[in-house]
C-alpha cells in the first residue's frame, strides 16, 4: 500500500519527547528542530564531558559540567527561536515522569545508551499507549526501530542478550584471551589490592592452604608496618605471577590439554637497576605531583597505543603500584576501577599484559586495554547522524498513523547488497511477551484500611477466579495460598492480617503487584489505586476493579487488515469495564489481545489504566557508546 | 523492577519446587526479619547422598540469581572455607553446568543444579580444583580426605 503523501500538518502539531541528548541525542534534536517538529520535551540526567565533545556539537568546552538537556536546548535555539524546547535534567526514571507525563506525547524517540532505561521508557510508551522510536549505534552499527502497542513487537518481545560475563574458573585459572587477563586485573587483583577488603575475592584460589604452607598466603596482599613500597610492589608481582602460576601448574590435570603458562618474577624481567631507577624516578616526580598520578609519565612514557614490553609492563605495574600506595593512600581499601582514572587504567593495562605474557596470550595497548576493561566501543559521528535521520522519518511516518510503512533500519558496516541501511518490516508482537502482553488491570483500594486478606478473598479469589493464588510487588512474595515452609507459612499468615501499606514491600498507590496460580497458566499485573472513600451501597466490597473484561468470543481475532491512517478504529478502543458480576469467569481466553486502539489519539486511551513501574537508580552514565544488545537480536532476524 | 522474565521464571520454578521436589532437600526464596520474601536469593539445603562420606550432612547453598536469570546461570555458594575440591574458598561452586560458557543452558531448573551439586560432593572434578587444601588431600591422601569429608557431614546436621 502506498504511503499517504507527506503532510506537514503531522509535524506542525506534533508534540514529542526526546529521551537523551547525547550522541544521538544531538543529532536528533537538531535534526527534529530543522524538519519544523515545534514542541520537544527532552530529558538527559548526564552533564557534559570533554569527551563528548568531538561528536556532540552542540556542546562546547565552556559547557563542560553543565546538564546536557539545558545546554542542547540552547543550543538550537540560537538557529531555531521559535520553537518551543523544554529540558529535563533528570533521570527518564524518576516519578515526575509517569504515565500521564508520557501520555501528553504524540511520540517518544530514544537516544539511550542503556538497557535499564530503555526497558522503562518501553514499559512506560505501553501504559500510556504512546508509540516509541528507538534507537542505538555502536561504532559503525546502529538500529531504529519502531514499538507500537498492540501492532508492533515492543522493546522486550525479543530478549535481548546481557553484556558478556565470564566464568569465575577462566578467569581465575585458565584465560585464553587477553579479555580474560583484563577481567582478571580488573576485577580481581585490582580489587583485591585497592578495593574493599571485605569484598568476596577468588583471586587466591589457594587461599585456604594453610596446611602445607607456613605463611597465610592471604597476608601476602597485606603491606606490613613499613614496609618499603618497593620490595611490597616486587612480592605482590612475584606472588600473583611467579608463585601463583607455579601452584597452578602444580596441577597436572588442568594442563593436559592446555598451554602450559610460564612464571614470571620481577627479578627475571627487570634487573637491579630498577630499584636505582625508581630512587631517581622518585626524586623526578617528587617535583611534579601533578604529573606523579600517572605510572606513565613518571617514566617518560607518551603513547597509549604503543604496545610496551614485559620489561616495560612490570615498570608500570610496580610504578602504579608504589603511586597508589603513596600518593593515593587514603582511597587504597575502597578504590573501584573506573575507565577514566588513568592510573587505575594503567595498573590494570600491564597487569593484564604480564598475565597475557605469563599464558602465551598476546599483548595489548593501554588504549585497547582501556576500551576492554570499560566496555568502550568508540561512537562514530555520522553513525548517529544517520540514525537520528532515520527517527524522524519513521516519527513522521508514526505521527500519520502508516505503521504499514514503518521499517526497522539496520545500519550495516559493510554493504550488504550495495546498501548500507536494511530497513526489515516489523514484526508483530511477541504473543508470550512478558512485558507487552499482559492487560494491565487496576484496582481502587484504600490502601491504609484494607487488609491483603481482603484483597485475596475479594478480587484474586472472587474475582479472578484464582485458586492458589500467588502474590508478588516486584520480586518479592507477598503471599502464597496452599502448601508452603514453616516459616514461611508464618510470615504470609502475617501478611494477610496487615493492611497493604504496611506489608513488608508496602502497597500503595501506584504500586503493581502481580497476581499467579498455582495451577492456572494465568498471570496478571494489577496497577493499585489508593482511593479513600466507597460508597457503602454501590461498593459495599470497598474495592473497584478496572479493566477486566468479561470473556468475549473469537471476534477479536486479529485481521491484518491494519486501518491505515483513519482515527476512528471506534470498536476497539477499549473501555474501562467493571465487573461487578460474579458469573464464571474462562480466564485464559479473556486475558487475549484486544484490538489495538487507535495508536495517535491519545485521549482514547483508557484513562485509568494507571502503569507505574517501580524505581530504580540507574547510573549508567557514558560518554561513549555502550555495546547495545540490539545488534545481536538483529542477526537473527530475517530480510522480509 | 525490570526483571520481568527473571521473576517470571523463578515463579515457574517456585511453584514447580512446591509441586513436587527430591526428598531431603529445601529450596525456598530468603526471608528476611522484617518479613520480606526475596525470590531472587534462595536458601537450599542439599543432603549429602546415602552410602557416601557425604552422608548425613545437610549443606547449605545460597542461590543468587540475577536479573539476567536465565540467560545467566545463579551464583551457588556453600558456606566460606566449605571443603570440597571444586569449591572456591568464598563458596562459591565450580561446575561445569553453572558456567555460562560450558554447561549452561537456560532450562536447567533449580531442582537440576540442585541434584548436580548433590552429584559434585561425592564426585569432584580433580581436572578443575578451586581449592588447595580439598585438591591436595583428594588426590594425595585420600584417607585423610575421608576424614575431612566425614567431619564436614558431621559440622551440618540436618535441622529441627
Amino acid at each position: 500500500m502506498a504511503s499517504p503523501p507527506f503532510s506537514y500538518a503531522v509535524v506542525k502539531d506534533a508534540k514529542v519527547l526526546m529521551v537523551g541528548a547525547g550522541g544521538i541525542g544531538c543529532e536528533l534534536l537538531k535534526t527534529l528542530a530543522l524538519s519544523g517538529f515545534p514542541d520537544i520535551h527532552i530529558i538527559d540526567m548526564d552533564t557534559i564531558e570533554v569527551s563528548n565533545l568531538n561528536r556532540q556539537f552542540l556542546f562546547r568546552q565552556s559547557h563542560v559540567g553543565q546538564s546536557k538537556a539545558k545546554v542542547a536546548r540552547d543550543a538550537v535555539l540560537k538557529f531555531r527561536p521559535h520553537i518551543d524546547i523544554t529540558p529535563y535534567h533528570a533521570n527518564v526514571k524518576d516519578p515526575e515522569f509517569n504515565v500521564d507525563f508520557f501520555k501528553q506525547f504524540n511520540v517518544v524517540l530514544n537516544g539511550l545508551d542503556n538497557l535499564d532505561a530503555r526497558r522503562h521508557v518501553n514499559r512506560l510508551c505501553l501504559a500510556a499507549n504512546v508509540p516509541l522510536v528507538e534507537s542505538g549505534t555502536t561504532g559503525f552499527l546502529g538500529q531504529v526501530t519502531v514499538h507500537v502497542k498492540g501492532r508492533t513487537e515492543c522493546y522486550e518481545c525479543q530478549p535481548k542478550p546481557a553484556p558478556k560475563t565470564y566464568p569465575v574458573c577462566t578467569i581465575t585459572s585458565t584465560p585464553s584471551k587477553f579479555v580474560h587477563c583484563v577481567v582478571w586485573a580488573k576485577d580481581l587483583l585490582f580489587a583485591k589490592l585497592f578495593g574493599d577488603k571485605n569484598q568476596d575475592n577468588d583471586l587466591n584460589v589457594r587461599s585456604s592452604d594453610g596446611a602445607s604452607s607456613s605463611e597465610n598466603v592471604d597476608d601476602v596482599f597485606e603491606r606490613r608496618k613499613d614496609e618499603d613500597i618497593d620490595q611490597y610492589g616486587r612480592k605482590i608481582f612475584d606472588h600473583v605471577f611467579g608463585y601463583n602460576i607455579e601452584l597452578a601448574l602444580s596441577n597436572e590435570e588442568t594442563w593436559k590439554n592446555r598451554n602450559r603458562p610460564k612464571p614470571i618474577y620481577s627479578k627475571d624481567v627487570l634487573s637491579d637497576e630498577l630499584a636505582q631507577q625508581n630512587g631517581n624516578l622518585e626524586k623526578n616526580c617528587a617535583c611534579d605531583d601533578e604529573l606523579s598520578v600517572s605510572a606513565m609519565t613518571s617514566l617518560g612514557m607518551k603513547n597509549p597505543q604503543d604496545i610496551w614490553s614485559l620489561r616495560e609492563n612490570s615498570k608500570i605495574f610496580l610504578e602504579a603500584l608504589r603511586i597508589f600506595f603513596t600518593k593515593r593512600e587514603k582511597e587504597v581499601g575502597n578504590l573501584g576501577f573506573d575507565k577514566d582514572d588513568q592510573l587505575a587504567v594503567e595498573f590494570v593495562t600491564a597487569a593484564a599484559n604480564i598475565r597475557a605474557a605469563s599464558f602465551g596470550i598476546p599483548l595489548h595497548s593501554l588504549f585497547e586495554a582501556k576500551g576492554i576493561a570499560g566496555n568502550i566501543v568508540h561512537a562514530v559521528a555520522t553513525t548517529n547522524a544517520v540514525i537520528a535521520g532515520l527517527i524522524v522519518i519513521e516519527a513522521i511516518k508514526v505521527l500519520q498513523n502508516d505503521i504499514e510503512s514503518c521499517r526497522m533500519t539496520y545500519c550495516l558496516e559493510h554493504p550488504s547488497r550495495n546498501m548500507l541501511l536494511m530497513p526489515v518490516e516489523p514484526f508483530e508482537p511477541n504473543k508470550s511477551c512478558y512485558v507487552c502482553s499482559e492487560t494491565p488491570l487496576s484496582l481502587e483500594i484504600n490502601t491504609n484500611r484494607s487488609k491483603l486478606k481482603d484483597l485475596v478473598e475479594k478480587i484474586v479469589k472472587a474475582k479472578l477466579g484464582m485458586n492458589i493464588p500467588l502474590i508478588m510487588c516486584a520480586s518479592n512474595l507477598l503471599y502464597e495460598a496452599g502448601d508452603v515452609e514453616d516459616d514461611m507459612i508464618a510470615i504470609y499468615e502475617a501478611n494477610l492480617e496487615k493492611v497493604l501499606a504496611e506489608l513488608p514491600s508496602p502497597v500503595t498507590g501506584g504500586t503493581m503487584l502481580t497476581v499467579e496460580d498455582m495451577q492456572q497458566e494465568f498471570v496478571c499485573n494489577i496497577n493499585i489505586k489508593h482511593r479513600e472513600e466507597f460508597d457503602e451501597e454501590k461498593e459495599p466490597d470497598e474495592m473497584v476493579l478496572l479493566g477486566w473484561i468479561q470473556p468475549v468470543s473469537a471476534a477479536e481475532n486479529k485481521d491484518k487488515s491494519v486501518d491505515n491512517g483513519g482515527s476512528t478504529t471506534s470498536d476497539a478502543v477499549v473501555t474501562a469495564v467493571e465487573s461487578e458480576k460474579d458469573d464464571e469467569i474462562t480466564i485464559v481466553s479473556t486475558l487475549k489481545k484486544r484490538k489495538l486502539p487507535d495508536e495517535i489519539d491519545i485521549s482514547s486511551a483508557p484513562a485509568d489504566v494507571k502503569h507505574q513501574k517501580q524505581l530504580e537508580v540507574i547510573d549508567d552514565e557514558d560518554d561513549l557508546v555502550m555495546l547495545d544488545g540490539d545488534l545481536d537480536s538483529f542477526k537473527k532476524r530475517r530480510l522480509s | 523492577m525490570s526483571g520481568g522474565i527473571a521473576r517470571g521464571r523463578l515463579t515457574e520454578e517456585r511453584k514447580s519446587w512446591r509441586k513436587n521436589h527430591p526428598h531431603g532437600f529445601v529450596a525456598k526464596p530468603e526471608t528476611l526479619p522484617d518479613g520480606t520474601v526475596n525470590l531472587m536469593v534462595w536458601h537450599c539445603t542439599i543432603p549429602g547422598k546415602a552410602g557416601t562420606d557425604w552422608e548425613g550432612g545437610y549443606f547449605p547453598l545460597t542461590l543468587h540469581f540475577s536479573e539476567d536469570y536465565p540467560s545467566k546461570p545463579p551464583k551457588c555458594k556453600f558456606p566460606q572455607g566449605f571443603f570440597h575440591p571444586n569449591v572456591y574458598p568464598s563458596g562459591t561452586v565450580c561446575l561445569s553446568i553453572l558456567n555460562e560458557d560450558s554447561g549452561w543452558r537456560p532450562a536447567i531448573t533449580v531442582k537440576q543444579i540442585l541434584v548436580g551439586i548433590q552429584d559434585l560432593l561425592d564426585q569432584p572434578n580433580p581436572a578443575d580444583p578451586a581449592q588447595t587444601e580439598g585438591y591436595h588431600l583428594f588426590i594425595q591422601d585420600a584417607a585423610e580426605y575421608k576424614r575431612r569429608v566425614r567431619q564436614q557431614a558431621k559440622q551440618y546436621p540436618p535441622l529441627l
